[in-house]
């Protein structure tokens, strides 16, 4: 299956090319990863734990690039393994687009699942994905706003705090503004904190609504509808871990 | 009839047991020392076996043991058999491909076991299955039983070539393709039978347990037929002789068919109980392991055709099915779309020629086998769907049409093997159509569009064959065992009975409805009567219970048994009473020298036949009497069935507006159960029809409606007030004149209700499950088609 999205990120094209490229900040930010590394140029080994519903596993995922085009494309594939969980594998297209001095990234996922995770997650992966990527896309953004590529660029600091602070309205300018300095934790970590209760809450409440859903309606829509949510879901789950490297 | 005798709506008396939470499961059923077993499955629908490794699980807390496939192999235990042998037209026995109990080298579905981790409790063992680590090389799996013979398909199993494991035929194909040649007008229609998870409320599981002192075998498990299980068990799976293998299946929460078979799990808990020195193991399926491992029902796709002259008679059917048996041969399931299925084509009607022919494929896919109806149901399917339609090409009323085809006079040879030995199926649709107010559907159909809605009226004139079998003519059609059932009529000293029968009640009610023939019989009271079955080290050997055979066959055994037990306890009473034998009459529990007012109570009789003190010259002492029951034909249930629904044309909602079911089971021993039965049977059907789907993924075989998320069960307001009703001819076949009641209700309804939703939409284009989005896409296509 195929599947598509895009996500505006407040940084130059390069900045975010060197954090999807950058181990810790991936490490950061990929919900539940618990260790990455880099195993070649091209290649990063991940350990990640994921919650799909009622399926709580430790997946072991390896991932290739390939296709690689500093700093405009790449495609990653990999593979994940969870035990009895089950697994999850695929490749992504990634591209990063200029767009008025911000990055807009753009992937194209096909995806596959197997196991439990097909088996319970499919109409769960929805919500779980959802609140994966926003945990991801939030925590990338913020700990690319307020970087400078390295060597320097065309985009002045001036030029990439305002836009920064534009793209994420949450984010108070005043925190967004110093960004040059080294990074002050606390206020990153209160705000990472506070974006992920109101995510977790919605994702609560969606969960709770795709239950009810559940309840009623189990079975009667055909197949199409709910798997094809669940897999559409599941593979920006794949996208993260995938992006991730 | 008496208050608790034939006919009666007596309660159930197991329900206080039930009802009270005091059933006994196999999952209540501990032992000392017990061990938990978890299985280890695949998660990919075909894949080569690279390695496994159990080092890690081994070594995590409570771990007793990792068995894999090769530890089986090791054991030269034997494969999982099916115990049905079908040829192919061109003579070849069906290629069987060999299914282990633990796979070694490939899995070939989703949720093949590979392993058993064995631990003191269940968190344990699941916790160090998460530990084992099975190295997969994925191959291409092949899900469509409409693709499995295409070229380029995946091969599953090295045996059978192009995934078939046989092409099988029925009838004259000569003679039937000239009754075509001959046809005025011919109806053909394609239809796939959807594939469906029997979901018992019980999830199966299994206690294995050996005594290395005794060299001794126990297996607990949840099985419709535990003397089979222990014959398949010991002669071909070679657990253990015999005599050396006990099978217990006790309270048994549902089976459907799906608790006939021999599966992988308990011949592992049995093994494995030996391997690790002697301590019992217990596994109990959670419901995902329910819906990837239980065989699952139907999955057929189907052409036929049916020949109608130019006064509408017909003249012949051709029918061509592609059955999926799934990635393993289940115990019977190479006879479900043969003998259960091509043989009631004819259904109802006088049909001179019928040819089918039925490939059976092996796909990606958990095992099918037998489901509540068992290939009746696809049966009824082809012929209720062929008969709706013809009827509407050729602008007839339904019903008209059917009974213009109707068999009338009995016996009836049908061309495809089946012998109808009673019937009145003009009562039964009569009774049917009167109940539902058939005349009255324009002017309900008028009022509905009145209020935006659209109304559709649909029949089903169905036919089964029960009371499986008779064992000769079913070992010349190949199977591996005779169809006979047992039962040993105990009297105790004190009068109270035994009954040991080797059928099994798993929710049928045999606790209830044999005793009440042993008070119809003998005027004892049901409360001093035991139904004892599910034991093999206390039951004769015995088939079981399965295709509604265990009044018909069963209890037809008992009575036999009674008639010996009455015949020796009358020559005791006569001596007793120094009168003739000839004399006594047995009424209310009392024997009495007819004309006379001499009498004896049914206890005193057998108090002295196990005193022994004053008995008949040469008479042994005792009151226990075994019979064998073989029948000599099978018993042929019909009815007819009237669904009316209404669709909401905006969101494709269906209701059921109104269910009639109008039955001819023969005698009928408890109504009460019988309504019972037909209203749960029809739950399925409809589920059938209308909600359930059991949906694989195309290519991958990953089985994505694996939970009651996303696998719908029908509820109680998903469906009408059913309006059942009987019609009675008795069925000359067997003592008691039943037919049985258990599957019918599964087999008749699914059609009906397609051809009311068909009726509805105008429109012939709708599979199963009729969800609201494919009704609703129906009536788009057929307005649209309608405008241009």
């Amino acid at each position: 299956m195929e599947m598509t999205g895009e996500y505006r990120i407040p940084a130059s094209r390069e900045t975010v090319w060197e954090a999807l490229n950058d181990p810790e900040i991936l490490k950061a930010c990929i919900p539940g990863c618990q260790s990455l590394e880099k195993t070649a140029d091209d290649a990063m080994s991940a350990v990640v734990q994921a919650k799909v519903g009622p399926v709580k596993a430790t997946f072991n995922g390896n991932v290739t690039l390939q296709n690689l085009n500093p700093p405009t494309s790449y495609t990653i594939a990999g593979e994940g393994k969870g035990g009895v969980a089950g697994f999850a594998k695929g490749s992504a297209d990634v591209n990063l687009a200029e767009h008025e001095g911000e990055t807009l990234l753009s992937y194209t996922v096909s995806a596959q699942v197997g196991g439990k995770l097909a088996q319970l997650g499919s109409r769960l992966i929805d919500s779980t994905a959802k609140k994966y990527a926003e945990e991801f896309f939030s925590c990338l953004s913020e700990k690319v706003a307020g970087k400078q590529p390295e060597g320097g660029s065309a985009a002045g600091a001036d030029a990439a705090a305002p836009k920064a602070a534009a793209a994420a309205p949450e984010t108070k300018p005043a925190e967004a503004a110093p960004a040059e300095a080294e990074p002050e934790q606390k206020p990153e970590s209160e705000h990472h904190e506070s974006t992920f209760s109101e995510i977790e809450h919605e994702v609560e409440e969606r969960f709770h609504e795709a239950e009810e859903r559940l309840e009623t309606e189990a079975g009667r829509g055909t197949l199409g509808g709910p798997w094809m949510w669940g897999l559409i879901a599941f593979a920006i789950v794949i996208v993260l871990l995938l992006i991730f490297n | 009839m008496g208050a608790e005798g034939f006919g009666a709506r007596l309660m159930r008396k197991e329900d206080r047991r039930f009802v009270t939470g005091r059933g006994r499961y196999t999952d209540d059923i501990g032992l000392k020392d017990m061990t938990h077993g978890v299985f280890v499955r695949s998660p990919h629908a075909h894949a080569k076996i690279r390695s496994i490794d159990t080092s890690e699980a081994e070594k995590m807390p409570g771990v007793v043991g990792v068995l894999t496939g090769h530890d089986l192999a090791a054991d030269k235990l034997g494969g999982l058999i099916c115990g049905w042998m079908i040829h192919s037209k061109d003579g070849s026995p069906m290629k069987a491909g060999a299914h282990p109990a633990l796979a070694a080298d490939t899995v070939r579905y989703v949720g093949d076991a590979v392993a058993i981790v064995i631990a003191e409790t269940r968190d344990q063992a699941r916790d160090a299955a998460e530990a084992v680590a099975v190295d997969y090389e994925e191959l291409p799996a092949v899900i469509d039983p409409a693709k499995a013979m295409d070229s380029g398909a995946p091969q599953i199993h090295p045996e059978a070539e192009s995934n078939l494991i046989y092409d099988w035929t029925i009838g004259d194909e000569e003679a039937t393709n000239a009754q075509f040649s001959n046809a005025a007008h011919v109806t053909s229609i394609d239809l796939i039978n959807n594939r469906l998870v029997p979901n018992a409320m019980e999830p199966r599981a299994a206690i294995g347990s050996y005594d290395p002192a005794e060299e001794h075998f126990t297996l607990y498990n949840t099985s419709q037929n535990p003397h089979v299980a222990r014959l398949v068990l010991s002669a071909f799976v070679g657990v253990a002789p015999e005599h050396k293998l006990r099978v217990i299946a006790p309270d048994v929460g549902g089976g459907f068919g799906s608790k006939i078979f021999i599966y992988p799990e308990e011949t592992t808990c049995l093994w494995a109980s030996k391997k690790i020195g002697g301590r019992p193991v217990k596994w109990v399926a959670d419901r995902t392991e329910a819906f990837l491992t239980d065989a699952h029902g139907r999955d057929h796709v189907t052409k036929a055709e049916l020949a109608l002259d130019a006064e509408h008679r017909i003249l012949g059917l051709r029918v061509r099915t592609i059955a999926n048996l799934g990635a393993y041969m289940s115990t019977f399931s190479s006879s479900v779309p043969t003998y259960l299925y091509a043989t009631l084509l004819s259904g109802q009607y006088a049909i001179p020629q019928i040819f089918a022919e039925v490939l059976a494929v092996y796909t990606n896919t958990t095992p099918v086998d037998a489901y509540r109806g068992a290939g009746r149901p696809e049966a009824t399917f082809v012929v209720e769907r062929l008969m709706e339609t013809a009827a509407r090409e050729v602008g007839l009323d339904p019903a008209e049409f059917r009974r213009k085809n109707f068999v009338r006079s009995f016996p009836h040879q049908t061309p495809v093997i089946m012998a109808y030995d009673a019937g009145d199926y003009e009562a039964s649709l009569s009774a049917a159509l009167e109940a539902a107010d058939y005349a009255g559907f324009p002017a309900r159909k008028a009022e509905a569009e009145s209020r935006g809605k659209k109304r559709g009226i649909g029949l089903s004139c169905y036919i089964e064959a029960c009371g499986i079998a008779p064992s000769q003519a079913v070992g010349s059609l190949g199977a591996g065992v005779g169809l006979w059932e047992s039962a040993e009529v105990r009297v105790n000293p004190v009068g109270t009975i035994e009954v040991l029968t080797g059928t099994h009640s798993h929710g049928q009610s045999h606790e209830t409805t044999f005793a009440q023939i042993i008070n119809d019989r003998f005027g004892v009271p049901t409360d001093t009567v035991s139904i004892v079955h599910g034991d093999t080290d206390k039951v004769q050997f015995g088939m079981g219970t399965y295709g509604s055979r265990s009044a018909a066959v069963g209890l037809s055994a008992v009575y036999k048994a009674l008639d010996k037990v009455e015949a020796k306890a009358k020559k005791i009473a006569a001596h007793l009473m120094e009168a003739s034998e000839d004399d006594i009459v047995l009424e209310n529990g009392t024997f009495q020298v007819a004309g006379t007012d001499k009498t004896l109570g049914f206890h005193e009789v057998a108090l002295a036949a196990y005193t022994a003190h004053n008995l008949p010259e040469g008479m042994e002492p005792g009151l226990k009497e075994t019979s064998f029951y073989d029948p000599t034909n099978f018993t042929f249930p019909a009815g007819s069935y009237v669904c009316e629904v209404e669709i909401d044309p905006d969101t494709g909602k269906t209701t059921i507006v109104q269910f009639v079911a109008a039955d001819d089971f023969g005698r009928i021993i408890n109504p009460m159960i019988v309504e019972g039965q037909v209203h749960g049977g029809l739950a399925q059907g409809i589920g059938q029809a209308l909600l359930e789907g059991c949906v694989y993924e195309a290519d991958t075989g990953q089985l994505i409606t694996a939970s009651f998320q996303d696998y719908c069960m029908p509820r109680a307001d998903d469906l009408p007030s059913f309006k059942v009703m009987t019609t009675e001819t008795v069925c000359p076949g067997n003592p008691l004149g039943v037919k049985g009641c258990g599957e019918a209700g599964a087999i008749g309804s699914p059609p009906a209700l397609i051809n009311a939703l068909t009726d509805a939409l105008g429109t012939n284009e709708l599979s199963m499950p009729a969800s609201p989005e494919k009704v609703w896409r129906a009536l788009r296509s057929a307005s649209s088609a309608a405008a241009a």
